[in-house]
Order: structure tokens, then C-alpha cells, then sequence
């Protein structure tokens, strides 16, 4: 079999896998429908990984396949099912100057950071705190990316093409309205976002053998696969071009050796090589490493032992939430409310990956990424943001298209009887006590009138029926009140029950049946 | 560009708005419009189609409204993601027969909107609005951001001297409101004035300064040419989304008038209130937006 076709696969089968993932990402006007995400994003090794944990084991099957695929011809996951290599791959290629002359070279492998960190990320995850995981996760990483930076550029373009065609009253496109979450989340998302896109740019698949957890994971367990890549020292001519293309710098074309456990599977090499020098075979040898060369052990250690640190001092760290200003709405709640199906915020953050796809299919936009709202450990993990929008009554889209389980798929029905807050009106901020006039907004918008007006010195006062309310914040998000709203929802920190609203059946007070009444 | 295309193309982008202008809604101040039959006419009994053929009818046709060629703007109710049998938004067969009316008395185009309060893709397709008014022939277009609305003065208005209104209101030749008769949280009522809040951009300006007195101050701007009220099925209680069908009556009736006023005060009658009872209906009839005093009307009763 011609190897060099290997190649050619790769590179389609990852576009054919990649375009999917971006659009799940950008599609701006929710043309795919829920169950399709989420189908796209099941066999994401990290949130399948997570979702073994959040109780609803269908996500395994997917997990399965990896597995199996890496255990057989190692890690073909990262060169074609990860959407976050493949953008690597783009921005990598996009360095011409490299791609002419200077490639890439053999690199040994740090394993102690790699490995490392997949202990840290995964004690950390088992104690609760996605911290770590959700700054380096591969499909969160993307997403995020994506969400942050191309996303709005997407959005613009269509815009702009709405607009223009809506002067024409043509409404085939029409404006969707950008919603920028906590400037520091935004900021911060996309320095990450940025810094991995230069490392690609100048590195190849470096993020993938240092920071990426699924790639360290996959990385042991490809040291058992089946089939690997090894140099055939017979035919092999020495004429290190294989090396040359290697992104991930696993071939060692001096000794004759390639590190598999870092091998991505790209099979660039395959295709540059001139001779039949590489196999890919059946080989009961363990990983190929090679001895140590050039090795700048200072900068190692002081790259370790800041990483480390840093790590150590964030997820905890209430110094950090000190230091940097928490964003204030006018709302007055305090505490963040996580999506319906969810559980509550406790195991919310334990569970979400922050991956934002929620965040991107929401057809109200109420999911924000948070930025220290849930504490530094929840970094990005998203919140209801009821100063941007409400929570659709009759939707559930959040939890359908989760792909780690942390916003359970609900039935409709199974969703409106989830209280995750409730409404607390403030009656000396409200208009009807502040302007003597009418205006009862917030129970006009309350899909189970868990907020109602009452009769009170002549004009209507909204009351609350805390058993009815759901916290949807369909009361806080119009409320006209300023400078501070009347009428906020205070978070249930364990999700509760609400229960149904129920009334008597209405009768006319004129009857159909008699004269009209004027 | 030089200067002699500059000179070029300002003359004829000129001419052009000038044409579009002179051929659009100032037309209508140099057409002769014969005075009509009645004030309002009531219709029960039937179905919501066939109650509006009856009361168009009544009224001479839609060619009494809508001329050869004219550019027609319906705004129905479509507030809220909820299904017609709800009643929490304008029934979407009373839609589609007036899309087709007017396309019948010759209309160019017809749009049909209206700025949601639930999510408005949801709300425009739960509604049964969209898939209907399209079948119909009409063109469904968004209210759902600022884009949209473009800032006017309100003459005569008492507290509300400004407001951002949807672009297809202000260009179209006719303006036909077709709200639905409901119960209404915040003002009690709502039919053809409350209806107009879903042209307007800033609403909780409203709510901010005396509910009443804005609505029946924006009433004033630009009164719609027919007013079409839904009232076949009407949500008596916990208005205006409604909670479930427990909140619905049947009535099976329909009022079809061009006094917005006229329209708000039978309405309420119809829902079982006072007109005078209804802050905004008090006040628009003061300002002479419309009248209210239903028993000096010429109403046509028709029952089916």
C-alpha cells in the first residue's frame, strides 16, 4: 500500500471532521438543530471523558471508538477528529516562510510537564475544579477560540450583508446582535486563544506534546497501539526530510527513531519521504526515545516550576478575585445562577468543560461566559446573564446540545418545573412607588406569573409567588427601573422544584352567545 | 469620482426620491377617498376569515384601503412563543386573509412584523404568523434590533416626545394593525393601541414614564388606516403571554374600524371592562386621537 495516500486521507478526513466543528460554533441563526450539535461534538475526548461522570453514559460510545483507534494505530484522534489540531494545522501552514526553509527539527519530548500536568488537571478535576482542565482542553480551547475571535467576524459579515439587503427589504439574512460578555473573559479568552495560535504559528503541534491534556492521555495509551511508525534503518537513506516535516518533532533522524507517544499521525512524513524508509507496521517495541539532545534544562526548570506554581496559587486563590475588579450589573444578585439542568452551581462547575457551545446555540443569548462570578476555578464557565437577554420559557436547546453533561438534556415540559433562582422584588427602586404610574413589565414577561400585580393605594404592584417562580429573569431583564432594577433573580445555589402553575378556567363576562355589548 | 459624475448621480438619486415620494404615501393627500359606510363594524359568530370578509366587506372592499401598486405594512400581534390556540398573539388565519385582501385590491408588497418580547424567531414561528403570512404572499420581516427603527418626533404627545419607529411603518403607503384582544398585566388591556408598542424601539422608556399617558400619546403619530381587532379567541387572564389554555375564551367576534380609539373602547366592552376605566383609552379620546363614545358611532353589527 502507498503510505504517501495516508496523507491525503488525513488532510480530507480532518476537513471533512473540522468544518462541522466550526460551524456547530458559528452558526449564528441555529440552522442545525440541537440533537445534530450535539452529535457532532460526541466523540470530543474530554467532555466524553467527563461525561462518563455527569450521569448520562450515552456520550461513551464515541469515547469507545478513540479509544479503540489509538490502542490500533495510535493517536489519528489528534490529526483528525480534534478540531483545535487541525486549526493548528491551518495557522501552521499559514508560516510560509518556514514551510520553505527552515522546518521543524527533532524535539525530545518533556514529559514530566506533559505527564505532569495530566496528573494536576486530572486531581484537580476529581476534587471538583475544571480549573486547569478548562484552560487546556483541546475542544474547549477551540470553541473558545472560535466563540471569541471568529465568531464575531462571522457576525459582522453577516450584518453587514443583512443590512444591505435590508434596505432592499430583502430578509433572507437578517442582524443578530452581538452580546460581549465580562470584558475580562473576553480579554482574557482571547489572549489564550491568540497565544495558541502563535504557538501553532511558530511551533507546529507544540501545544499538542506540552499543555493538551487528551494529547498526553492518548499519548500513553498510544505506547500500546498496534501499528506505529518506525524508521526502516534497511531502506531508510538518511536524508532527515522526514524530520523536516514532522510538526510534532517526534522523528529523530539522526538515530533512526521516532517517539510514537508524540506522534499525531499526520503522516506528513510518509508523504515526504523519498524512499521507503517509514513503515507503519506492527511493532511490539515500546516507544522509541532517544537520548537527550540540547536539552536547555534552566529554562525548563524555570518554565515547570512557574507553570506549576501558577497552577498551584489560581484554582483556590481568593487573592486574584481581590485583585481584579469584579464586574457589577445593576442587577443586585450576587451569586451566578447556572443553566436549567445543571443541577445547581456546585455541580455545574465540577462538570463543565467550558467548551461554549452552549454559550454559541443559546437562541437568547442569556449564556454568558463567566468570568471570577463562580470563583476563579470557574473561569468561562457560562452563566445566566439576565442584563443581556432571558431564558426562553418553552427551549431547553443548552442542555441538548452539552456534550460533557453539564446541563442535562431536559424534556420542556421537565424544564419549566426547574427553579433556578428566584425573583425578589424591591419595592422602594420600583417605578410604581418611585413615579406613582403603571408599568408591571416584569410580570407582563412572566411566562408562569409567578410575578403578579396587586392592587395596592390605586395603581398595580408586581408580588411574588415564589413556588411558581423559575428565575428565568423574564422580570429582571425588562425591568425599566434605574439605576437599579426592582426586581432581580437571586440564584438557588442547588437547583429546586417549582412547582406548576395552575388557574381556574376563565369564563367571558360577555356571553358569545349574547348581543353585542356596545 | 469627478465632479461632473458627482453632479450626475446627486440629480438623478434626487429625482429618483423624489418620484418614490411623489408615487408613495403623499399620493394618497391628492386621491379622492370616498367617505366610508361606517365608523366600526362588529362581527361574531364565524370564523376569523370569514368574520373579516364580511367586515371588509362592510367597508366596500380593501380597495376603500389599499390601492393599485401601494406598499402595505400588517402588524399583528406576535409578542410571545406561544402556539394560537393560546391566544397570545394575533391568529395567524386572520393574517393570512388579510395578506391576501390586500394583494387582491393590487398591493406591491406586503410586510408583516412586529418587535417580539419573547425570542423573535421563536416567536414568529410558534405563532403559526410567519409560515402563514408567507403562504399568503406577504414578506415576514425582523423588528428584533435597533437597525431597524428610525427616530421621530411625536407631535401632540403629552409626555412622549420622541420614539424610534420600525422602518417598514414609516415608508409604507398603509398601515393595517391587527392586534388580539387580551387581558394585560401592566395595562390592564390590550388590543389596538397596546399593539402599537411593537412598532417602537425603546419601550421601557414607557413603562418608565407613565405607561398610560405614552401610549395614548404614540397613538397620536401615526393612527393606523384600518385597525383589525383578533378577538375570535380572547385571553381573559394573565395577559398578555397567558399562561394556559385555562386563560382562553372563545368569542368568535371581530372589530374592524380605522378609529384606534373607537376600536380600544368596543374592545373593551367586549372583554367585559369600561372603556373609562382603561387609563389610555381615557386619555387618547381626550387628545382627540379617537373617540370613545361608542353610542354617537355608526357601528355595523353583522352576525354570522
Amino acid at each position: 500500500m502507498a503510505l504517501r495516500h495516508l496523507r491525503t486521507l488525513r488532510v480530507v478526513t480532518s476537513l471533512l471532521l473540522f468544518l462541522p466543528a466550526l460551524f456547530i460554533f458559528i452558526d449564528l441563526t441555529g440552522v442545525l438543530p440541537p440533537w445534530a450539535v450535539n452529535a457532532l461534538a460526541s466523540a470530543e475526548l474530554v467532555p466524553a471523558v467527563v461525561k462518563i461522570f455527569s450521569g448520562v453514559g450515552v456520550g461513551a460510545i464515541g469515547l469507545f471508538l478513540v479509544l479503540i483507534m489509538t490502542v490500533s494505530f495510535g493517536r489519528v484522534y489528534c490529526s483528525t477528529i480534534c478540531p483545535l489540531g487541525t486549526l493548528q494545522d491551518i495557522f501552521s501552514r499559514l508560516n510560509r516562510k518556514r514551510n520553505s526553509r527552515r522546518r521543524f527539527l527533532f524535539r525530545r519530548q518533556n514529559y514530566l510537564l506533559h505527564y505532569g500536568l495530566l496528573g494536576l488537571t486530572t486531581a484537580l478535576a476529581l476534587g471538583g475544579s475544571l480549573f486547569l482542565l478548562n484552560l487546556i482542553e483541546p475542544f474547549s480551547s477551540f470553541g473558545r477560540t472560535v466563540v471569541t475571535l471568529l465568531r464575531p467576524i462571522a457576525l459582522l459579515l453577516n450584518n453587514g450583508t443583512a443590512s444591505l439587503l435590508g434596505a432592499a427589504h430583502v430578509y433572507v439574512f437578517f442582524t443578530v446582535p452581538l452580546h460581549i460578555p465580562s470584558p475580562w473573559a473576553l480579554t482574557l479568552s482571547s489572549v489564550f486563544a491568540g497565544a495558541l495560535l502563535a504557538m501553532s504559528y511558530m511551533r507546529g503541534r507544540l501545544f499538542c506534546n506540552t499543555l493538551c491534556p487528551a494529547g498526553a492521555l492518548l499519548g500513553l495509551l498510544s505506547r500500546l497501539s498496534l501499528f506505529r511508525i518506525v524508521i526502516d534503518k534497511a531502506a531508510c537513506k538518511d536524508c532527515g526530510l522526514c524530520e523536516k516535516v514532522c510538526k510534532t518533532g517526534c522523528i529523530d533522524s539522526e538515530n533512526m527513531r521516532v517517539d510514537f507517544s508524540a506522534c499525531v499521525s499526520c503522516f506528513n512524513c510518509f508523504d515526504a519521504c523519498p524512499t521507503v524508509g517509514l513503515r507503519y507496521r506492527v511493532s511490539r517495541a515500546g516507544a522509541q526515545e532517544s537520548p537527550p539532545r540540547r536539552v536547555n534544562r534552566r529554562r525548563r526548570a524555570l518554565l515547570q516550576g512557574g507553570v506549576g506554581a501558577a497552577m498551584m496559587v489560581l484554582p483556590g486563590s481568593d487573592t486574584l478575585r481581590a485583585v481584579l475588579p469584579v464586574p457589577t450589573g445593576k442587577s443586585r444578585s450576587k451569586l451566578p445562577i447556572s443553566p436549567p439542568g445543571s443541577g445547581g452551581t456546585g455541580r455545574f462547575t465540577s462538570r463543565c468543560t467550558a467548551c461554549h457551545l452552549c454559550v454559541s446555540a443559546c437562541p437568547t443569548q442569556v449564556l454568558s461566559p463567566a468570568f471570577l462570578e463562580y470563583g476563579p476555578g470557574g473561569i468561562f464557565q457560562p452563566r445566566m446573564d439576565y442584563s443581556a437577554s432571558t431564558c426562553n420559557y418553552d427551549c431547553a436547546v443548552c442542555g441538548q446540545v452539552c456534550p460533557s453533561g453539564a446541563i442535562l438534556p431536559l424534556s420542556i415540559e421537565a424544564k419549566k418545573l426547574v427553579q433556578i433562582g428566584k425573583a425578589r422584588f424591591v419595592k422602594d427602586d420600583c417605578i410604581v412607588i418611585t413615579k406613582k404610574t403603571e408599568c408591571g413589565a416584569c410580570s407582563e414577561h412572566c411566562p408562569t406569573k409567578a410575578v403578579h400585580m396587586v392592587k395596592s393605594e390605586g395603581l398595580f404592584l408586581p408580588e411574588v409567588n415564589d413556588d411558581l417562580c423559575i428565575g428565568c429573569g423574564s422580570c429582571e431583564h425588562p425591568c425599566p427601573s434605574t439605576p437599579n432594577k426592582a426586581i432581580y433573580v437571586e440564584s438557588n445555589p442547588v437547583h429546586l422544584a417549582a412547582k406548576k402553575p395552575e388557574s381556574k378556567k376563565a369564563e367571558p363576562q360577555v356571553k358569545p352567545s349574547a348581543d353585542f355589548p356596545f | 469620482m469627478d465632479r461632473r459624475t458627482f453632479v450626475k448621480q446627486t440629480v438623478g438619486a434626487t429625482l429618483l426620491a423624489g418620484t418614490v415620494a411623489a408615487s408613495g404615501r403623499f399620493s394618497r393627500l391628492f386621491a379622492a377617498v370616498p367617505p366610508l359606510p361606517y365608523d366600526l363594524v362588529a362581527v361574531k359568530g364565524g370564523e376569523p376569515e370569514a368574520m373579516f370578509d364580511a367586515a371588509i366587506g362592510a367597508l366596500g372592499g380593501m380597495t376603500s384601503f389599499v390601492r393599485k401598486g401601494q406598499k402595505v405594512v400588517i402588524k399583528p400581534n406576535i409578542g410571545w412563543d406561544v402556539t394560537p390556540e393560546r391566544a397570545g398573539n394575533t391568529n395567524p388565519k386572520l393574517v393570512s386573509r388579510i395578506v391576501h385582501h390586500c394583494l387582491d385590491a393590487g398591493a406591491k408588497e406586503v410586510y408583516v412584523f412586529d418587535h417580539t418580547c419573547d425570542d423573535w424567531r421563536r416567536a414568529y414561528k410558534t405563532s403559526g404568523i410567519e409560515r402563514a403570512a408567507k403562504d399568503a404572499g406577504a414578506t415576514v420581516a425582523p423588528g428584533h434590533t435597533e437597525s431597524y427603527y428610525h427616530p421621530v418626533s411625536v407631535t401632540g404627545g403629552k409626555v412622549l416626545k420622541e420614539a424610534q419607529v420600525h422602518e417598514l411603518i414609516l415608508e409604507s403607503d398603509v398601515f393595517i394593525n391587527v392586534p388580539v384582544l387580551k387581558h394585560h398585566s401592566s395595562s390592564q388591556l390590550t388590543a389596538g393601541m397596546k399593539n402599537q408598542m411593537g412598532i417602537v424601539w425603546d419601550r421601557g422608556y414607557w413603562h418608565r414614564n407613565d405607561l398610560h399617558q405614552c401610549i395614548a400619546d404614540f397613538a397620536g403619530y401615526r393612527k393606523p388606516d384600518l385597525t383589525v381587532v383578533d378577538a375570535y379567541l380572547m385571553l381573559k387572564q394573565n395577559g398578555p403571554r397567558g399562561v394556559s389554555l385555562d386563560d382562553v375564551v372563545l368569542l368568535k367576534t371581530q372589530l374592524v374600524t380605522t378609529d384606534i380609539v373607537a376600536a380600544d373602547a368596543a374592545a373593551a366592552k367586549l372583554f367585559g371592562v369600561d372603556p373609562d376605566d382603561i387609563g389610555y383609552i381615557k386619555i387618547a379620546a381626550a387628545q382627540k386621537v379617537g373617540r370613545k363614545d361608542l353610542q354617537n358611532l355608526n357601528i355595523k353589527r353583522i352576525a354570522l
